[in-house]
């Protein structure tokens, strides 16, 4: 019997019983869908015997009308798929925070007896300079000032206590630093040759 | 705009700053006389870290009463921070450059709850 004729037996059961070979393929085809026309199910049947084994494409019309049960392996593809509908929405990330750096706050300021005194000298200075009067503190006062701060500053470097020798609040001006540092240099005879050879010999 | 959780305000001491990444900002957080600022920490300049330099007082002319000056001085409330690039100064309170105050630093706020504090990013 060709494929035309079991299509026509299976359109009209009534009329003609069908072969018992044709009764078996075309069962199967009852569980393909219930609402489509009889002789449609019959040609479904009677098709896709030739490729698919009647039982799994039963299996899978089965599956797809009841549709993809969640957490199986189907729904899972489904999921993966690259731009399925399926696929969860990212979730809005929120931004983290994420420290670069820490910098610290600058030293605190101990203030000691000495320390005072020598911020109320300092003050007295700066108020003589305003006024002009520069002559207030005499010559030795003023070299046994600076020499004794020489002494103090280098050995706190020499003991490891680095700090810059003006502070971030002093407005000293530069033609101010190259007047002191040229009379420091000539006092003890040294010349700029041999602080620059020092210098490149130390970490000075 | 939400609140990220930056850190204690007890363990951010007076003076200190914090250089922080939210998502794509990096942002300069400050605590300066109790109060926290917080500003880009790309430079309006040519994008150097603008948060990460020198911060220093602002520098005032003192004039007498007939206008002669006095010369020049810190200022004992006004701060600044400094761009480690080029210099760009700009104002602690305000983020806006010192010269050309139409240049702003992008500012953020920051909330304080209880100990806690928080930038708004």
């Amino acid at each position: 019997m060709s494929s035309p004729e079991r299509a026509k037996s299976g359109a009209k059961p009534g009329l003609k019983p069908a072969p018992k070979a044709a009764k078996a393929k075309a069962a199967p085809a009852k569980a393909v869908a219930k609402s489509a026309p009889a002789p449609a199910r019959a040609a479904k049947a009677a098709g896709g015997a030739g490729r698919t084994a009647p039982a799994d494409k039963a299996a899978f019309l089965k599956a797809m009308a009841k549709g993809v049960a969640p957490n199986s392996a189907a729904s899972r593809k489904l999921v993966e798929k690259k731009g399925s509908p399926f696929a969860p929405a990212p979730a809005a990330q929120a931004p983290r925070v994420e420290v670069l750096r820490r910098i610290p706050a600058p030293p605190v300021v101990v203030n000691t007896p000495e320390s005072d005194a020598a911020l109320q000298l300092a003050a007295a200075i700066e108020r003589m300079l305003e006024t002009g009067d520069m002559g207030k503190l005499q010559p030795h006062a003023q070299q046994a000032l600076v020499a004794s701060l020489c002494k103090l500053y280098a050995a706190n470097q020499e003991a490891g206590e680095r700090y810059a020798i003006l502070g971030g609040r002093t407005l000293v001006a530069a033609t101010d630093v190259m007047v002191v540092c040229g009379a420091l240099l000539k006092a003890v005879d040294l010349q700029v040759f041999e602080l620059g050879m020092w210098q490149s010999w130390s970490a000075g | 705009m939400a609140e990220q959780f930056v850190g204690k305000a007890s363990e951010f001491k007076d003076g200190e700053r914090q250089i922080i990444r939210i998502g794509e900002a990096e942002i300069g957080v400050f605590r300066h006389a109790g109060e926290f600022y917080a500003y880009s920490n790309f430079c309006l300049h040519q994008g150097g870290p603008a948060c990460e330099g020198l911060t220093i007082a602002r520098v005032e002319e003192r004039l007498r009463p007939d206008k002669t000056s006095m010369g020049l001085f810190f200022s004992e409330k006004d701060m600044n921070f400094v761009c480690p690039w080029h210099g760009y100064e700009y104002d602690m309170k305000t983020g806006a450059h010192i010269s050309d105050p139409r240049l702003k630093l992008r500012k953020y706020d920051v909330v304080q709850k209880g100990d806690e504090v928080y930038v708004v990013a």
